[in-house]
């Protein structure tokens, strides 16, 4: 049932996408409800299966790499709707379906739904707690990339006179670039969140998780600074937050596999 | 009898009429209450709408004639003699006259944009919403009018909304302001003018009915620099003195009779510096080029010269044409509901 409600879930967000962008091939896409229901339903059918299995695990379903890549986009589509209403960046949903679609075909497909045990230890208040903030951190770093993606697009076809429909429908550069650096610093809150979380836990400093979890930190403390102080120009720091999403989602991997 | 069979519309515009007519027939602001009074108290006709723009002068008119010819020809009878217009200029005036859903039609296409100088533009939406009030206040609508000009902002909305009539910009001017608006908040921005040409002067207006902050103006001869910077409320440079104050600025708008380039790459270097990772929007309207294309390789820096203005315009005009058939689709479909 809960593989079915992801499954659906998928198929939501490949419609939002195909939605989104037969609307813009017809000029149509101010008129974008379309897209914002197809979201909210794929979110629905997301929560469902985290529902489910959180019902079956008895804790936060973050139990393997393939729930942690759920939750992920789960977390995605939240902020989206957060992100898109707050900073009018609702063009953000054609970007951020396809990315969620494919983590979740992914997941699917692959064998990574194998069962852990720590489905079956018990729940860690403080435990939980860190997984899921650093994973909505995780989460706001892949919309960052997302928001830098758009960036890069925009920018290049402002640089190369390349005036077409996608142009017009997506935001100016200075709100992208505006909202990169609030999506890198809310991921960056948030996980200094999750590490403070970690803090009663008494992991050993010295544990791979915590390692690399302080090198995603890092990087993205890094990237907020060059930010902060002008030292890349604005597509320098776009390309940032693209590639460095890298490092979360390769660390998730270790992390998980640990 | 349909709902759309006693209105009529007789009008000249852009097309039929040239300017020196236009303007002879164009009914000032203040003078158009009376006017639609004036229409209302000849014998069967029970409500007018002036509407007199720049581009049109349109008289629509709902009637209790049986044959529209009659209520049409009294409105022309009537324009000759509100205008005291000589017998020569009255046989050549030339006039649409529509009645019933014709006139119906053409009101939903004028609302929409469809009948402009510019296709889709938005101004004339406004333009016939102010006409339409003006007639409302002074009492020369009713029923019929009422009804119609209601709809017919509906179906401009609509034609709005589900097509991409209004996407892209048709000339230099708005393709400027629109790419200003994707690289900057207007609200904040600062105009410098180097040179100070009628098109450079256009664009510098577009961008401050947007929004844009302040305009400095530069110019070899100062006091023309002081003449148009007074128009803008901004202020004046000497020429020599503007490459100082360059990266204060977010847009430049070039249009000098320099026979090379005036704004070099190394100058560029250094503002950009001085800027911050602040973006700079550089528009180059002079004939030879006041600015050297290679700066567009630098950083945060966009340079536009008139070819790409204007090819990014010509881009915007024709898919507006494309955009065409399917607002008239559309209007089509409004019309057979409005008939209903």
């Amino acid at each position: 049932m809960d593989r079915l409600l992801l499954t659906l879930s998928t198929l939501a967000f490949v419609g939002a996408l195909v939605h989104a962008i037969v609307a813009l091939r017809a000029g149509t896409w101010k008129d974008n409800k379309g897209q914002w229901v197809l979201m909210a339903l794929a979110l629905a059918l997301q929560s469902g299966f985290l529902y489910l299995r959180g019902e079956v695990h008895g804790r936060c379903p973050l139990t393997n790499l393939f729930e942690v890549f759920i939750f992920i986009g789960w977390s995605m589509v939240l902020l989206y709707f957060l992100v898109g209403a707050t900073y009018r960046l609702s063009l953000l949903g054609l970007f951020t379906a396809p990315m969620v679609a494919l983590l979740q075909t992914l997941a699917l497909l692959s064998s990574l739904d194998t069962a852990s045990p720590k489905a079956r230890s018990l729940p860690n208040a403080w435990l939980e707690l860190h997984a899921a903030i650093s994973l909505i951190a995780y989460a706001a770093f892949a919309l960052g990339c997302v928001t830098g993606v758009m960036y890069l697009m925009q920018e290049r076809k402002l640089k190369r006179h390349k005036i077409h429909a996608l142009f017009f429908q997506l935001p100016p550069i200075h709100e992208l670039a505006r909202a990169i650096q609030r999506l890198v610093l809310l991921g960056l809150v948030l996980l200094s969140l999750g590490l403070a979380a970690a803090y009663p836990l008494h992991i050993s400093i010295s544990n791979p998780k915590m390692i690399f979890t302080w090198c995603v930190w890092g990087l993205y403390a890094l990237i907020a600074v060059v930010m902060w102080r002008h030292i890349l120009s604005a597509r320098q720091t776009a390309w940032l937050a693209v590639v460095g999403f890298l490092v979360p989602l390769v660390s998730l991997w270790i992390v998980t596999k640990a | 009898m349909s709902k759309a069979s006693r209105i009529i519309c007789l009008g000249i515009n852009h097309r039929t009429t040239p300017v020196e007519v236009r303007e002879k027939l164009a009914f000032a602001e203040a003078k158009v209450p009376d006017a639609a009074r004036e229409v209302v108290s000849i014998p069967g006709f029970d409500e007018c709408v002036i509407l007199s723009t720049c581009n049109r002068v349109e008289l629509y008119a709902a009637h209790s004639h049986e044959d529209p010819k009659q209520p049409l020809t009294a409105l022309v009878d009537y324009l000759i003699e509100h205008f005291q217009l000589a017998p020569d200029q009255a046989e050549a005036l030339v006039t649409y006259q529509l009645a019933s859903t014709q006139a119906a039609r053409h009101l939903f296409r004028v609302v929409s944009g469809l009948d402009s100088m510019v296709l889709g533009e938005t101004e004339i939406f406004g333009q016939v919403k102010q006409a339409y009030k003006t007639a409302l206040e002074v009492g020369t609508t009713s029923r019929e009018l009422n009804k119609l000009f209601q709809r017919a902002f509906s179906v401009g909305k609509l034609v709005r909304e589900k097509t991409a009539i209004q996407r892209g910009s048709t000339s230099v001017g708005s393709v400027a302001v629109d790419l200003a608006g994707k690289i900057f908040d207007l609200k904040t921005c600062r105009v410098m003018l180097i040179g100070a040409g009628e098109m450079a002067r256009t664009c510098a207006q577009s961008l401050l009915s947007r929004g844009a902050q302040s305009v400095i103006v530069s110019n070899r001869s100062y006091d023309k620099a002081v003449e148009l910077a007074e128009e803008f409320k901004g202020h004046a440079m000497k020429f020599d003195d503007w490459e100082h104050s360059l990266h204060e600025v977010d847009i430049v708008i070039s249009s000098t009779s320099a026979p090379h380039f005036v704004v070099k790459p190394e100058m560029i270097q250094k503002v950009m510096k001085l800027r911050r990772g602040h973006p700079l929007f550089l528009i180059d309207i002079a004939v030879p080029r006041d600015i050297d294309p290679a700066i567009n390789d630098q950083e945060d820096v966009y340079v536009y010269d008139i070819d790409a203005l204007s090819a990014i315009a010509e881009e915007g005009r024709q898919e507006r044409e494309r955009q065409l058939s399917i607002c008239e689709k559309l209007i089509d479909e409004q019309i057979e509901k409005f008939r209903l």
